[in-house]
């Protein structure tokens, strides 16, 4: 059967292919934080970045937001540059930080990436994912009256609202407890796998990148290259208890190793 | 943000410390009136309080006046502080040039635009009111910026990420953030508008406390006086207090003690910093020479910085008015100096000593934030009256003025220190004297310096309130003295000269500042 054009079609706009193009970031103050960076990411798939400790995964990940200006090179979300994504609220991001604004409610601060994303504000899609995200009868709450767990899951919560073509997610568990963060991790990925959504991931934690994702880049020390590009072939949706099946094991083993080897060379 | 942990015995406490600090003021006051009893200088609580019954009509009707005004100019200074915050924030290369107007002329000296504008607006209620404005707008649009710049970078990027612009920016999370600071800035802006008008009415106005002042000094009426003082610092406190109790009503979070912005980031080279100054001068000198253009001032009033240059530079009696305003200054700055850096420093070490005594450090807070709401030039003829017309009485006021402010921020920068920092001291059992100077004291320094340039305009305005109203010397006095001689010139340039002062002054500051925290606090310098 030849493929319908405009499914495909369909596809780059639901889930965007991202072409990095000789990407290239140095700051003001000298420091190079990537080197000059070709790669692609492919549409509909979650791509995670491991590496160590300020080795410009997460300044990576804002080149893509169009959060900063590329030295040199540039960054193509199915075709265009992000700022047109942004204008049209296609892109959503989870940071390292919850950043609720401290003054609304939950509910008020998830709907309120509706607002900025140009759409009205739809109470049930809100309400509806503050149930998904396991935060019912929290919607009133304040972000203080919440536990660090639960900001994190509103922050998702959040960057889900929009139905977001690209989905940024900046170590979004860094802040919750191994318990929470394990169930966070089995339990979101639900949410936007069906969508189709393109997911770039940072995490310090391998176990996680594994878990969550369909390839995993090993990023080297600064100025970022790319060390290992491994392929994740594990079902999806993940069947519970993975994380002790012996083929989950032996792919932490090889980004770990592979991050040990990047780490040293 | 701090979000306020709200515990029953923080305000019963604070509450308590209050009332103690009064009767302790008010039990000295009296031992002191009964001490100096027959030398006319100080009335008793209870002389006050008779002369404040039986003259209850006159002073409710100058309090009403005063009270207009100062709302009056209350709103509108802090409505152009809103304003120059929006555009310098939407507007960000503007940033620079738009606070160091703002600072050159909060630096005016009130006395000297007082009897400008009483001729240029008449004898109504106009100057008065733009005196208020004038002592207002500069301290909530340094908190405000403060609060306009404190949101998270990540709050920034989420309205970035969904394509949105500066606009969304400061509409949707700037704004909201900025909110306590603005409350913090409207708390202190209270009682400057207060001390404004009064200043506004110092300069010929019909009716007010100012004008009541000026009588009451003339007559020698010392309880008056004092009754005068002391309204004007109970109102004081009350609209503090007033906006603090509005501001927990509308805000979650406590009101931030904000005391100056803290130093410009970024390193520049000597001819940046040079080329930057000239371009404000200019900037200044053309805004000066365009306001009296369009509003078309008589010229026989407003003076150009044309004029001024003749008056200084080429007119036949050049030298001799050099010479005046050279010697004005000199007297001036002899008070002002010497009486900013004892104010400061007896702040920083009162601040000290009391923070080594927990339990009266949380006692002297409230009462020293209330302290600070009473404006203190108010109390001029006060001081005055207790001290002398001499060096001590004037260097005094200056001292007590900056006292106020210098102790809170210090306090305030004292408690700064960072918990976990002061866990490893105790870890160690290091004793109170160790962790001051090695956590506390460094902690404390930011705060004092935003203080200390903070209180430079003060100083000024202070000295040449007291040198107006009493003592007869320096730029104060020349420039009352060349108001009522007609002598525009020669007041101008003394405007000129001391504004132009009182900035050199507060950049001298900041450069000391920045020598010292580049090497106690780098982030604070960039």
């Amino acid at each position: 059967m030849a493929p319908d054009p405009r499914a495909a079609e369909m596809k780059s706009v639901a889930s965007p292919d991202i072409v990095c193009e000789g990407l290239c970031k140095s700051f003001a103050d000298g420091t190079q934080a990537l080197a000059p960076l070709d790669a692609v990411f492919d549409g509909g798939k979650t791509t995670a970045f491991v590496g160590p400790s300020g080795c410009g995964k997460s300044t990576l990940l804002r080149l893509i937001a169009g959060l900063e200006t590329p030295s040199a090179g540039a960054v193509l979300i199915g075709g265009a540059p992000p700022a047109s994504l942004q204008r049209q609220g296609a892109i959503a991001m989870a940071f390292q930080d919850p950043s609720l604004l401290p003054w609304r409610s939950l509910r008020g601060n998830i709907a309120l990436a509706l607002t900025l994303a140009g759409r009205p504000a739809d109470r049930t899609a809100v309400d509806g994912l503050i149930d998904l995200v396991g935060l019912a009868g929290f919607g009133d709450a304040r972000p203080s009256a919440l536990s660090g767990g639960m900001r994190q899951r509103a922050a998702i919560a959040r960057a889900l609202v929009t139905e977001p073509s690209l989905l940024l997610l900046d170590e979004p568990f860094g802040a919750v407890d191994e318990l929470t963060r394990r169930q966070l991790a089995r339990d979101l990925p639900k949410l936007w796998e069906p969508r189709g959504t393109t997911t770039l991931l940072v995490t310090h934690s391998v176990d996680e990148a594994v878990l969550l994702s369909d390839r995993v880049l090993v990023l080297s020390p600064r100025p970022a290259q790319i060390a290992a590009d491994i392929a994740v072939s594990l079902p999806r949706p993940r069947p519970a208890g993975i994380e002790r099946s012996e083929n989950f094991r032996a792919l932490v083993m090889q980004v770990s190793d592979a991050l040990a080897e990047g780490a040293v060379a | 943000m701090t979000t306020a942990v709200g515990t029953i015995a923080q305000p019963l406490r604070s509450g308590l410390g209050s009332a103690f600090g009064v009767i302790l003021i008010l039990l000295a006051w009296d031992l002191a009136a009964r001490a100096t009893a027959g030398s006319f200088v100080l009335a008793a609580p209870a002389e006050v309080l008779n002369w404040l019954v039986a003259n209850r009509g006159l002073m409710g009707r100058a309090l009403a006046e005063t009270l207009a005004n100062a709302a009056a100019g209350f709103v509108i200074g802090n409505l152009a502080a809103i304003l120059l915050a929006v555009v310098a924030l939407a507007w960000p290369r503007a940033e620079r040039a738009v606070m160091n107007l703002a600072l050159l002329i909060f630096c005016l000296p009130l006395v000297a635009t007082g009897p400008i504008l009483r001729v240029l607006l008449g004898p109504g209620d106009g100057p008065q009111i733009w005196l208020a404005a004038l002592a207002v707008y500069y301290t909530t649009l340094v908190p405000l910026m403060v609060g306009l710049r404190a949101a998270p970078a990540s709050w920034l990027d989420l309205v970035r990420i969904y394509g949105r612009g500066r606009w969304t920016e400061i509409v949707r999370v700037r704004a909201r953030a900025a909110l306590p600071y603005l409350f913090a800035g409207l708390q202190i802006a209270a009682p400057a508008a207060f001390l404004g008008a009064m200043v506004g009415e110092f300069t010929g106005a019909e009716r007010g406390m100012g004008v009541l002042t000026v009588r009451f000094i003339r007559a020698m009426d010392v309880p008056a006086i004092w009754a005068l003082a002391c309204v004007a610092a109970l109102v004081s406190i009350l609209v503090f207090a007033a906006i603090g109790w509005l501001a927990r009503f509308v805000l979650d979070e406590k009101p931030p003690v904000i005391i100056a912005p803290a130093q410009a980031v970024g390193a520049l080279g000597v001819t940046a910093r040079m080329l930057r100054t000239l371009t404000l001068a200019v900037l200044a000198l053309a805004l000066w020479w365009a306001v009296i253009q369009i509003a078309q001032l008589n010229p026989f009033f407003a003076k150009g910085p044309d004029d001024v240059a003749r008056a200084l530079l080429s007119a036949p009696d050049a030298a001799e008015t050099r010479a005046r305003l050279g010697t004005a200054l000199v007297e001036t700055a002899v008070y002002v100096v010497p009486g900013w850096a004892a104010g400061l420093g007896l702040g920083a070490a009162i601040a000290i000593v009391l923070i080594l005594f927990p339990p009266i450090a949380a006692v002297a807070m409230p009462v020293a934030v209330a302290l600070r709401a009473i404006p203190i030039v108010t109390t001029a003829p006060l001081i005055v009256l207790v001290l002398g017309r001499g060096a001590v009485g004037t260097i005094s006021l200056v001292a007590v003025m900056v006292f106020f402010p210098s102790l809170v921020a210090c306090l305030h920068g004292l408690r700064q220190a960072p918990g976990q920092i002061m866990d490893v001291f105790d870890s160690y059992a290091a004793g109170p004297v160790s962790r001051l100077i090695h956590v506390r004291i460094p902690a404390m320094l930011p705060a004092f310096f935003a203080s200390a340039r903070m209180s430079v305009p003060a100083a000024i305005l202070a000295v040449t309130v007291v040198e107006w109203l009493a003592t007869g010397r320096g730029i104060g006095s020349l420039m009352a003295l060349s108001a009522s001689l007609s002598e525009y010139d020669m007041l101008w340039s003394a405007i000129m000269a001391t504004a132009v002062l009182a900035v050199l002054f507060h950049a001298g500051v900041s450069a000391l500042e920045r020598v010292v925290l580049a090497r106690t606090a780098p982030e604070q310098v960039g």
